[in-house]
């Protein structure tokens, strides 16, 4: 998306004849798309909003405005208080991790050395399975007597290090970062790649002449150079990792005692397990308001000149 | 410091982020496959590697004779299936109109169709949740397939009519001058030098919508349309966990999609961010 705030050579500009049938038709092309996100996320989202000032419940047909009862609840509920703060700690620092992981990735990958292109075919197998399969995966090395992390840490004479990591209280919410960088930290070394690798040699072959070392050769040319990337990558995963419901959920389900809640989860518990969907739905709110924030920051930095090319 | 000294340190480190990036990212996988494989007992013993008799294709057997695995595989492909033709049905055309066409409020329309992924998908259930309900769609197949919709939609037109920026306007526009209609310069012309994007686009719907928990565990309320991340949570729900048929069942949910996945790997990221680069 970073690119449409540029004014992009446009095609039928060169060829701007286009008969009145073929206007109509760029519209009629259109309409399947704009319909379903119209129906099932445009609507959806004002409805949400809107559900946000009533009691609605899931078991009772009938419901009443209750002006901003249920955000004037939110200050004073712990669980929502908890989440939204860990939902931020838990997007930060799993994009921040992810971006510098998939830098030393795509550093090593960039290597010209027998055996990296297969190993580049096949580094991004975690980001295409179910996340389903994967928390079970975890589930499974993480189990106390038959998981593998815990058959490892016994053989390298760590006992007192084993346990159930979903279930321990301090453990539970960095395991849950661990799987969110197995499965992304592949896709950023590996777009990472892609866009360094359209940087012209020449640019490296001519600081070298002026004597620029591996660091300001990074510095200068190749975080300049896949600036672009840098800034969709992280778009899209403060996005996925903020939204992200179904890792925490069918791992841990937000415990042990909540220690794990994020707003994505509390929002589906309170109204699929407590069907106070007014209630969620105000919760849902707030996240929409957090992401707008965002939105609005990140077409700030977008905007701003002086993007070295 | 010679530079082949340097050279050899950089090939060294670089083979060590390898090889912890190997035993972080694809251990973890040969470990459920291997898992598959072993009797309930030798995974309770705890040891890495058991004597040869405790290997078995029991656990696949169960889950494929036993349980209602068949099923679900048969929903979980069935609906996958439907939301990649239609998502790429409606994100094909909608990406030739926005890439191609002269149309009003045109970047507002890319921003506005992108920025739909950024809100929740939790609070967006809710009313869709509704709107099922009275279209009658609740565990359906129809059902779940217009709610996947919004989970690739957005993206897939994003995407391709990146793609889509990239093609020369001389190829569509040739055959316009000969008199082509729009199906048939779509098809004849855009579709076969397209083909690598689009084969991306409808790996990623396919992926999504075969993973998807959210939406199937909302709007599935029977076998009818129960796929596989809803039965494998609830194999490893179950208060004594056999994890060896959990592990074949993971198993079995993960290679369609590492098969789809090596026939476009070398495309994928190219064709996941042809958004971003496109008009540069």
């Amino acid at each position: 998306m970073g690119s449409e705030k540029k004014e992009i050579p446009m095609p039928w500009k060169i060829t701007p004849r286009f008969t009145w049938k073929e206007r109509y038709s760029g519209y009629l092309l259109l309409i399947p798309a704009l319909a379903i996100i119209s129906l099932f996320t445009v609507y959806p989202l004002l409805d949400g909003l809107r559900m946000a000032f009533t009691d609605r419940s899931l078991l009772l047909p009938s419901y009443e405005y209750v002006g901003l009862d249920n955000f004037a609840q939110l200050p004073s509920d712990e669980v929502f208080r908890l989440s939204l703060s860990r939902s931020i700690i838990l997007t930060t620092t799993v994009v921040v991790l992810q971006f510098i992981l998939g830098l030393i990735l795509a550093w090593a990958m960039q290597q010209r050395l027998p055996g990296m292109g297969f190993f580049k075919s096949i580094i991004m197998a975690s980001w295409v399975i179910p996340v389903a399969a994967t928390v079970y995966m975890f589930r499974f090395m993480a189990q106390p007597d038959v998981g593998l992390i815990n058959i490892v840490l016994r053989l390298l004479g760590l006992q007192h290090l084993t346990r159930y990591w979903f279930g321990d209280p301090n453990a539970a919410l960095p395991f849950i970062m661990l799987l969110h960088l197995w499965r992304n930290v592949p896709f950023y070394g590996v777009a990472f790649l892609a866009a360094m690798q359209a940087i012209p040699r020449s640019y490296y072959e001519a600081a070298e002449i002026d004597g620029a070392g591996g660091w300001s050769k990074f510095r200068h040319i190749t975080l300049p150079g896949i600036r672009n990337m840098i800034i969709v990558m992280v778009t899209i995963h403060v996005l996925w990792t903020f939204n992200n419901f179904d890792f925490i959920y069918l791992s841990t389900g937000g415990g042990p005692v909540n220690r794990t809640d994020v707003l994505p989860v509390y929002v589906y518990r309170l109204s699929w397990e407590s069907y106070r969907l007014g209630y969620a739905a105000s919760v849902g709110a707030v996240m929409v308001v957090i992401l707008l924030i965002y939105f609005v920051i990140y077409l700030r930095i977008h905007e701003r000149p002086g993007a070295a090319k | 410091m010679s530079i082949s000294s340097a050279r050899i340190r950089t090939a060294i480190l670089a083979y060590l982020i390898v090889a912890i990036s190997l035993i972080f990212f694809i251990l973890p996988m040969l470990w459920i496959f291997y898992t598959s494989f072993r009797t309930q007992a030798s995974i309770f013993t705890g040891a890495v590697i058991s004597p040869l008799r405790e290997y078995t294709l029991e656990n696949f057997a169960t889950v494929l004779l036993v349980t209602d695995f068949p099923t679900y595989f048969r929903n979980s492909l069935q609906i996958a299936i439907i939301v990649t033709l239609l998502s790429l049905f409606c994100s094909i055309i909608a990406a030739y109109g926005l890439s191609r066409f002269d149309i009003k409020y045109r970047n507002a329309l890319i921003v506005g169709i992108f920025s739909t992924q950024m809100f929740p998908q939790v609070l967006l259930i809710i009313p869709m949740f509704l709107i099922l309900f009275s279209l009658n769609l609740i565990d359906k197949v129809l059902g779940v397939v217009l709610a996947q919709m919004i989970l690739v939609l957005p993206f897939q037109v994003w995407m391709l009519k990146g793609y889509f920026d990239n093609l020369p306007i001389e190829l569509d526009e040739a055959a316009r001058i000969d008199g082509c209609s729009i199906p048939r310069r779509l098809i004849s012309v855009i579709l076969p030098v397209a083909l690598p994007g689009i084969m991306v686009a409808a790996f990623y719907s396919f992926v999504v919508s075969w993973g998807d928990y959210l939406i199937v565990s909302i709007v599935t309320q029977t076998q009818r349309t129960a796929t596989l991340t809803l039965v494998t949570q609830r194999l490893g729900a179950s208060l004594l966990v056999r994890w060896g048929q959990v592990a074949a069942a993971c198993t079995l949910t993960i290679i369609p999609t590492i098969i789809l996945f090596s026939f476009v790997q070398n495309r994928l990221v190219e064709g996941l961010t042809a958004g971003a680069v496109s008009g540069e």
